[in-house]
């Protein structure tokens, strides 16, 4: 335990943790503390810079010189080579265009998934937590009631019947359906991580003294508890969107994923499949995009968690009070 | 707490250890034939296919595995071979018109069949197989109650026994698919004596531990894993089948199928693909065997009505209610280029419904692809681009389209057909938009397209503009199948299928003229119905699609058939090494 | 603790009741229906619509198949025979009676087509599952008592890959390479089977061994990620806690202060999640199944799903559901029985 102790994150002071902790304040700002330590996780840092130019390259998918959906069929797959870095389709279409166009669907997706969770969660979670009471019971019923459902089957479910259905802006196999189908069902750990900060924050001292003060709730949520809760809802966003990404594959492999022609990693790697051993590019491209993506995401959830690491303790005392 | 933690890991591992055991007591199988093995004098085979059959019955939900279930255990009256011709099965000859076996009653328009059956056929019990057991299925099959429903059943007034070994059917019309009523792809007779008439047709214990009369014996049906098939000693083509032991493999994914033909795991998968039949004909190991003729079509269904309507007279679609625009589609779309890239070749090109033996007699010209054709086809009926913006306007078209109306309209195909349709439809949008029609490209399952209108089938309600997949009929009969696309009483929903709600009335008149026996007036009639189809374009044919099963080369005599699953004839199957 | 229980319990029946009618609408108001054609017929004639429909009981008010689905109709007058008079008394129990009703597909009742698939489900699932534990233990301790060394940092990306991988293309994968294209240096045969639970002639261990090797390992991957991670992060979360110090400072061997104090408490959230996630192993894994062609419940559902089996996907999700909030309940109890600072009145 030589080098550990001084990697263990010790001595900054957590709002709302009482329990364990009852150090004085450091002089220290914990966002900076925050930043330095997500500094020094390596994974996290090179998760970001793989991330960050994943991203950038799906926003200037544009600049290819190659229609990411119009046929050459004198061109059609042609293994990598100068002209196409990736190789070409059954269509004769430029692999890195697609990918990258792929690349775009792909994390829309994602971040449709962790929009719907959060504008779902967070409400939820903080009514519940702040106000407690009945309003605490019954939003933590309807949770419950999600919870229970088996996730991944009813993503089955819902996919095939969202993505055949014509609602206004669910039509088809859209990224807004399959974002919907499977950020519907992931909202709920959202919901619990903000409620379990806010029931231990809310009875801090300086939310009291800002409520003696005459602050209204909805300012008190929004200024003083929310930030304080941050830390496991960004590591949860992280997280849930690199899962969403991997959700939307495996629903392109069962069929009911985004629709070629529009294409997505998951559509480009399930429909290749059938194919890898003779146009093993077909396969290979998406799926290591999938690769890198998740594991960046990972690493960086995975960095942050460890800068946030105390504030874990809220979410296991919260869960089950 | 380190004990409790430690007492409650083993607690937890006592637990699971014995779900692990239990299962593993639970899944002990009685023994059942073996994958190929080294030694050539083995007659073992394995058949790989995606999914279980539903049952033994092909008649209730007709996947096409319980097909092929169906026929290496029990027989029908009758089957069809490769070439669309009609052999007796269970039946001793066919009744014709000549041998006296059909009676015509042409004032009243009804007919009378008699049958008589082989008296050599016996169930595995050793019972013989008689017009008892006819008669039991086709009660079974029409029980208000608990029956279900075959194609033909609704003309036959009565089965009547004559004596053990004859029986009588009588229609109440001129019935053309007489001989293929209780036999063909999905009929079989079930034992009178075996199977339980109170459990229903659709549900009894003998679909699914049927009692053999085919050429195999069901040892055992392990669930989304094998089924298992021992030969038939009772069975009564003498010397046959030569396969000691069949097991029927579950293998959901195409790839791993693949690759089981390949290592000599699997000896037939059926129905495989463009994609893996060409990959499969390189291996030395493996053959495939095409169908000689083609069933399935890749066809464009045009909505002659409005989107969302079903009555083309009181609501004509905006833009394909007008024959030109029609044509012009079919003239701008390049069938040959697609079959031949994305379909590998394996395609042949159709362009009328009665391109198959017998009706094939015909001189319907093969419409030219002429893109220029199209463009001034459409600048004639009145669709131009005025400002050029790449997609047609309505600027006095003949179908009351409103000034300016653009021509775009929704393409729907189905998605479990798999890549080669989505592209297929991607290339036809993309030959369209060249002479000035936008399409949206859309994929549903097929169980949305096809379903009834009480649950939102798309075709049923009326709800799309133009819709891509691939159809055909079973047997050598193309008068239900037409009936059911083009006539007139199929236009009303959940009545039919002629989603075009195409009506013409000289094409109905042929159509009723040619339910007859006389095959050279049915021709005619045939021929004339097919040159209103190829003026009037309610539906362009493109080409057909593959009907292919791959064989191991240990195997002789396998023959794929578009009219039957690829056991039909696994009784004259023959191991060679 | 007894009455928190029974209240739970109470709860339990009220989440349940609310659920079926969720999934009861969810299921029947899907686009489609039971009554499209597949396989050799793309169009299923009118006719048989009309037979099917009625035997389907779907020719009744949603609301109606409802109460029959739940209640039953043998108490009931029903029309079976379509001529619009009632002929007796129907034969459905209901769920309530434990009756799920017959599968579309089969005919078949659907506790039966359940009790098929579930042993093997199981099976594999719970033997994927405590691999996976067996490996993500020692891997998570290892990865926390050195943060951040090689070991540690190696474990991750391996955790991380196990998860980035869609397990269908890891499955394939792995098929190309241990049944496609190594082969056994012996006999000349695949090194591995290409999927299925044996190759016949009964039940071998040696044979189900091999038959397991990659679906198993295809499975406990993301199972090893989920789990070490977990533990990870909870050992971390621990060992800065001032009764370590306080038991270091004492002159507790490190070993022991790690083992004995810190590892029993890092373990209490794993049993609970562990116990959180037991229903995964009655539900199964549907791209494990359909790859390894494993005859499980996964598939059943997915091929209920297509078929629009509308009483057998009604069955696995009740099911499925019932477990979860069971295994909910457990993970509560274990919890409050294990940490003596979760109290429940």
């Amino acid at each position: 335990m030589t080098n550990q102790d001084s990697n263990i994150p010790l001595n900054i002071d957590v709002p709302g943790d009482p329990e364990f902790r009852r150090q004085p304040a450091t002089a220290l700002d914990p966002g900076n503390i925050l930043l330095r330590r997500f500094r020094r996780h390596p994974g996290a840092m090179a998760g970001m810079v793989v991330l960050a130019i994943l991203t950038l390259a799906t926003l200037f998918a544009f600049l290819s010189p190659y229609p990411a959906d119009q046929s050459d069929m004198v061109n059609r797959l042609q293994p990598p080579s100068a002209a196409h870095i990736m190789g070409t389709d059954a269509l004769g279409r430029d692999m890195l265009t697609r990918v990258l166009y792929g690349g775009r669907i792909s994390l829309s997706v994602g971040l449709i998934v962790v929009g719907i969770g959060l504008a779902i969660g967070v409400p939820i979670g903080a009514l519940a937590g702040y106000y407690g009471g009945r309003l605490d019971a019954m939003l933590m019923r309807f949770t419950d009631l999600f919870l229970s459902l088996p996730a991944f089957l009813v993503v089955i479910l819902l996919g095939a019947i969202i993505s055949e259905g014509t609602l206004p802006f669910l039509k088809g196999n859209s990224i807004w359906t399959i974002g919907f189908v499977i950020g519907i069902l992931s909202w709920m750990t959202f919901a619990r991580l903000v409620r379990a900060a806010f029931l231990t924050i809310r009875e801090l001292d300086y939310v009291t003294a800002a409520r003696s003060l005459g602050s209204s709730d909805l300012r008190i949520i929004i200024k003083h508890v929310l930030p304080n809760s941050i830390g496991p809802i960004i590591v949860e966003a992280t997280l849930e969107m690199g899962y969403a990404i991997v959700q939307e594959s495996g629903l392109s492999f069962l069929g009911f994923g985004i629709q070629p022609p529009t294409p997505s990693w998951g559509n480009l790697l399930s429909n290749a499949q059938e194919n890898f051993t003779k146009y093993p590019w077909l396969a290979i491209f998406p799926g290591i995009m999938i690769f890198l993506s998740i594991i960046s995401v990972n690493y960086i959830g995975d960095g942050l968690r460890d800068a946030f690491d105390p504030y874990k303790v809220l979410e296991r005392v919260g869960e089950y009070t | 707490m380190f004990n409790k933690t430690r007492s409650l890991f083993f607690l937890i591992s006592v637990i699971i250890g014995s779900l692990l055991f239990n299962a593993c007591g639970a899944k002990t199988t009685p023994p059942a034939s073996s994958e190929t093995s080294a030694t050539p004098k083995n007659k073992n085979i394995t058949l790989v296919i995606p999914e279980d059959p539903p049952s033994f019955n092909a008649v209730i939900a007709y996947t096409g595995y319980d097909a092929l279930a169906m026929k290496m255990v029990l027989l029908g009256m009758t089957g069809i071979d490769p070439d669309g011709n009609v052999y007796p099965e269970l039946a001793a000859e066919l009744p014709t018109l000549e041998n006296g076996g059909v009676v015509q009653d042409e004032t009243v328009k009804t007919m009378t069949v008699t049958w008589k059956m082989r008296k050599d056929i016996q169930w595995a019990d050793g019972k013989p197989v008689t017009a008892d057991d006819v008669i039991f299925t086709y009660k079974a099959i029409t029980d208000p109650n608990t029956g279900n429903w075959i194609p033909g059943i609704d003309s036959v007034d009565s089965v009547d026994k004559i004596d053990d070994y004859t029986f009588k059917v009588s229609y109440n019309t001129i019935s053309t698919s007489y001989l293929t009523l209780f036999g063909g792809e999905q009929v079989a007779i079930w034992p009178a004596h075996y199977c339980d008439a109170a459990q229903g047709f659709s549900a009894w214990d003998c679909g699914r531990k049927p009692l053999s009369d085919g050429p195999f014996v069901l040892d055992e049906w392990l669930q989304g894993d094998h089924l298992t098939f021992t030969k038939n000693m009772n069975y009564y083509q003498k010397g046959k089948p030569d396969i000691d032991k069949v097991t029927v493999k579950i293998v959901p994914d195409a790839t791993v199928r693949k690759q089981m033909m390949i290592n000599g795991d699997a000896d037939i998968n059926m129905w495989t693909n463009e994609t893996i039949t060409a990959d499969l004909q390189k291996e030395t190991n493996v053959k495939v065997s095409i169908s000689p003729n083609e069933r399935f079509v890749m066809r464009l269904f045009l909505n002659t009505a409005a989107k969302g309507t079903t009555d083309a007279q009181a609501t004509p679609h905006p833009i394909l209610s007008d024959v030109n625009v029609r044509q012009a589609i079919r003239m701008a779309i390049d069938a040959d280029t697609i079959s031949k890239q994305i379909f590998l070749g394996f395609s042949k090109p159709v362009w009328t419904e009665f391109f198959r033996p017998p009706y094939n007699q015909c001189n319907i010209a093969r419409p030219k692809l002429d893109v220029e054709a199209a463009k001034a086809l459409l600048e004639q009926a009145g669709w131009t681009d005025p400002n050029n913006t790449g997609t047609r306007e309505c600027h006095g078209c003949k179908t009351g389209a409103p000034e300016g109306y653009k021509m775009e309209m929704q393409f729907i195909t189905y998605k479990e057909y798999g890549e080669p349709i989505l592209l297929t439809q991607q290339l036809i949008a993309e030959e369209l938009a060249k002479i000035g029609i936008k399409l949206d490209l859309t994929t549903v399952e097929g169980s949305v397209l096809w379903a009834d209108s009480s649950g939102g089938g798309i075709e049923q309600t009326g709800n799309f503009d133009i819709d891509l997949w691939d159809d055909g009929y079973a047997g050598t009969d193309p008068a239900d199948f037409i009936s059911q696309y083009y006539s007139e009483a199929s236009i009303t929903p959940d009545n039919g299928w002629n989603i075009a709600r195409w009506d013409n009335a000289d094409f109905n008149n042929l159509l009723a003229d040619s339910s007859t026996l006389d095959t050279t007036k049915r021709q005619a009639d045939f021929c004339q119905m097919a040159q209103i189809l190829d003026k009037e374009v309610p539906m362009i044919l493109l080409f057909t699609t593959i009907d292919a099963d791959a064989y191991s080369t240990r195997l002789e005599g396998v023959q794929s058939t578009v009219n039957d699953v690829v056991t039909w004839n696994i009784a004259d199957w023959k191991v060679v090494k | 603790m007894l009455t928190y229980i029974l209240r739970r319990l109470f709860q339990t029946v009220g989440l349940l009741f609310l659920l079926s009618i969720l999934l009861f609408g969810m299921v029947n108001l899907a686009p489609g229906g039971p009554l499209a054609g597949q396989g050799q017929s793309r169009h299923i004639a009118p006719e048989k619509a009309a037979i099917l429909k009625r035997q389907f009981g779907l020719d009744k008010p949603l609301p109606v198949q409802y109460v029959i689905w739940l209640a039953g109709n043998d108490w009931m007058q029903v029309d079976t025979n379509g001529d619009g008079a009632p002929d007796g008394p129907g034969t459905r129990k209901g769920i309530l009676r434990g009756d799920f009703g017959f599968s579309f597909r089969t005919r078949q009742p659907v506790l039966k087509e359940i009790n098929l698939r579930l042993p093997n489900t199981i099976y594999l699932m719970s033997i994927t599952f405590v691999l996976a534990l067996a490996l993500a233990i020692p891997i998570g301790i290892l990865s926390a008592t050195r943060q951040y060394s090689i070991f540690d940092i190696v474990a991750t990306t391996f955790s991380f890959a196990g998860q980035a991988l869609p397990e269908f293309w890891l499955g394939l994968i792995m098929i190309l390479i241990f049944y496609a294209w190594l082969k056994n240096p012996i006999t000349g045969a695949p090194l591995l089977p290409a999927g299925g639970m044996s190759s016949a002639d009964g039940f071998v261990l040696s044979d189900r061994i091999i038959h397991l090797i990659l679906p198993v390992t295809t499975g406990a991957l993301g199972w090893i990620a989920w789990y070490s991670r977990f533990l990870r992060s909870s050992i971390l979360e621990i060992l800065p806690l001032d009764y370590l110090r306080t038991a270091r400072a004492k002159g507790v061997p490190k070993n022991q202060v790690l083992y004995r104090h810190a590892l029993s408490n890092a373990l209490i959230p794993l049993v609970t999640l562990i116990a959180l996630d037991l229903p995964y192993i009655f539900m199964g894994a549907v791209f494990i199944e359909t790859i390894f062609a494993w005859p499980g419940m996964g598939r059943l559902y997915y091929q209920a799903a297509i078929d629009r089996d509308y009483p057998l996907l009604l069955a696995v999700l009740i099911i499925g559901a019932a477990f979860i909030i069971l295994s909910n309940l457990i993970a509560d109890i274990l919890y409050a029985y294990l940490d003596p600072r979760v109290r429940y009145e």
